[in-house]
């Protein structure tokens, strides 16, 4: 069996330089619209992490009308954001307080920056006690710009776009696992059982009831792995420990091992309770990715190559991928006969995909650039900011 | 007279059961949750089941108002040795849930699907009337706040059997935030929904079991 690596730079199609320049220009026009006021604060590092998110966001979505191919293109940038935004917020952390962790004062007066992961945890206690359940406040404050009402805002109006793509696109933590997926060659461990798949649904029923038993966001506290590259509660009890000892193996267990071993995105596919929770807007999403059964030769290709193991033999044979395909487009660009294709609701399997495709990719790029491309254009300036011959 | 302070403790616990539910519900969700979801599709098993769980939540109300009764109201507040009731119901929780929810452990080794689709884990459990009294009876004397407060309102009564009836109304009130499980029955089932909720019956397990002997524990080490 050819190597994964190999398998997914297999290009569909070459355009032009010019058609892909004219291409490319809309999604450069929106980098520089959304960077602007970057360009006007007097920060110079504030300037330099903007001009460099413009090219690098434009270079790659050029890349992607030029080859034609998705997968590779976009994981630089997802890898980039996946590596930078700790670096940015543990430097933010540590310029305000000193340390990564907060400490419980910080937590009363609700000075706790607002992640995307607590959403499903906070929707049953909300509804049932009128009770939001985060130690956040509802608006940004001076002390915490990343307030619940800014952030929910947010993940509301990009998953209605990019559905679960949010998973590939948007998502500051799945980029470093992607990052350690893609170091080795070919997977040493190759056998994965299916089963595993519906862990994450388990995870979220399991997180979702115990946080409205418990009054606390309990994924947070106690499962997060993430929590070691970004911010947890002071340890300070033998609980806090216990909790960073759990933070810490399944970081290392999930997000760097099983990665390296298996080159898939571990974390995301066997783990993440918040990814079963954003498969459901795959449901209401336009875009989708479609298998041409006229084409297919079931070589299993695809699945072998998919970072999540959203696609099942059955699947294939119905033309489908799972509900938790996050669409990165790895399967698009390993089929050799073009039988997996990306599809606009609605229409007929293969009609013009690549028009659906480049739809999909103003959308999800647009979203991306702004979101991701903020977050790593403030890390840049981070760096910069601490670069010793500045 | 008599027969007015008996309807106004009444009302008072059927307000009290009313006004709680909600945090009544969230607090026995993680285990009516998993449990109704390995049940059967239809309305019928549903109802079923969840009228027995309901029974044997009845069963610990009435257990507890009795003790709380006849031993006063600071009990459950100040008593030593709460916390190896606490942390044995905890782990009584976790073992029930195992056995019951999860299907564990198993005497034959289980069958499964042999297809390249493989999703279920095992054989499901099949609905027990045990399972669900237990786990009814366990929650039911398993403490959260609302049921601290009806505790002590009902130890400050003048007799067991008003004591007793006030827990009746109060579980009456609460009882009726249940009823939304009941829709449950009308999801149909795969082996893919069964295994979900089987493995969130074990995470649910394993936190009891961590609970239940992190209190002991604590217990053990500091008094």
């Amino acid at each position: 069996m050819a190597s994964r690596s190999s398998a997914i730079s297999h290009p569909p199609a070459f355009r032009s330089i010019a058609r892909s320049v004219l291409l490319t220009l809309p999604m450069a026009l929106w980098s520089l619209l959304m960077f602007t006021p970057s360009f006007l604060q007097s920060r110079r590092e504030q300037v330099i992490g903007a001009g460099i998110v413009i090219v690098f966001m434009t270079t790659l979505f050029f890349f992607m009308m030029r080859t034609g191919s998705t997968y590779r293109w976009r994981r630089y940038f997802f890898v980039a954001l996946g590596f930078l935004f700790p670096v940015g917020f543990i430097a933010a952390l540590v310029v305000e307080r000193g340390t990564m962790s907060i400490p419980i004062e910080r937590m009363v007066s609700g000075d706790t920056p607002f992640c995307f992961m607590v959403i499903p945890m906070i929707i049953v206690p909300a509804a049932l006690t009128r009770t939001l359940i985060f130690p956040g406040s509802i608006l940004p404050t001076a002390s915490n710009p990343h307030s619940m009402a800014v952030m929910i805002g947010l993940w509301l109006a990009l998953s209605l776009v990019v559905g679960k793509a949010w998973c590939s696109y948007v998502c500051f933590f799945g980029g470093i696992e992607e990052g350690f997926a893609a170091v080795a060659r070919r997977p040493k461990l190759r056998r994965l059982d299916p089963r595993l798949r519906l862990f994450p649904w388990a995870m979220l029923l399991f997180i979702v009831a115990l946080s409205a038993a418990l009054f606390e966001p309990v994924y947070c506290t106690w499962f997060c792995p993430f929590k070691t590259v970004t911010e947890y509660a002071a340890v300070r009890s033998v609980e806090t420990a216990i909790q960073m000892g759990i933070f810490i193996t399944l970081f290392a267990a999930l997000v760097i091992v099983l990665p390296l071993l298996t080159k898939k995105r571990t974390q995301c596919a066997f783990f993440c309770p918040f990814g079963a929770f954003q498969s459901l807007f795959n449901k209401i999403n336009l875009f989708e990715i479609r298998f041409d059964r006229e084409k297919c030769v079931d070589c299993t290709l695809c699945r072998s190559v998919c970072p999540t193991v959203a696609l099942s033999a059955e699947s294939i044979r119905e033309g489908k991928t799972l509900l938790n395909c996050m669409k990165c487009g790895a399967c698009v660009d390993s089929c050799k006969k073009s039988a997996a294709v990306w599809h606009l609701k609605g229409t007929r399997i293969a009609f013009r995909p690549e028009r659906a495709r480049l739809l999909f990719l103003y959308g999800t790029w647009a979203m991306a650039t702004m979101f991701g491309g903020s977050i790593l254009a403030n890390s840049i300036a981070t760096v910069v900011h601490f670069l010793p011959w500045k | 007279m008599a027969s007015l302070s008996f309807a106004a403790s009444a009302g008072e616990a059927l307000v009290l059961g009313l006004t709680t539910g909600p945090v009544c519900l969230a607090s026995c969700g993680p285990v009516v949750l998993p449990w109704m979801m390995i049940q059967p599709h239809g309305i019928r098993s549903h109802s079923r089941q969840l009228s027995l769980f309901l029974l044997g939540r009845l069963a610990g109300y009435l257990l507890f108002a009795f003790i709380v009764w006849s031993l006063g109201a600071s009990v459950p507040r100040s008593w030593a040795g709460r916390s190896w009731i606490f942390g044995g119901i905890q782990l009584l929780l976790a073992v029930a849930l195992l056995v019951y929810a999860a299907g564990w452990p198993h005497r034959r080794r289980a069958t499964s699907d042999p297809s390249a689709q493989l999703v279920q884990i095992g054989a499901a459990p099949r609905p027990r009337t045990s399972g669900a009294l237990s786990l009814g009876f366990l929650t039911g004397i398993n403490l959260c706040p609302p049921f601290l407060v009806a505790g002590v309102r009902a130890a400050q009564l003048g007799s067991l059997s008003v004591a007793l009836l006030f827990f009746v109304f109060f579980f009456a009130g609460t009882a009726i935030w249940f009823v939304p499980f009941l829709s449950l029955g009308f999801v149909r089932r795969s082996p893919a929904f069964v295994t979900v909720a089987r493995v969130t019956a074990v995470l649910l397990a394993c936190w009891y079991g961590f609970t239940g002997v992190s209190i002991l524990l604590e217990k053990v080490v500091y008094g």
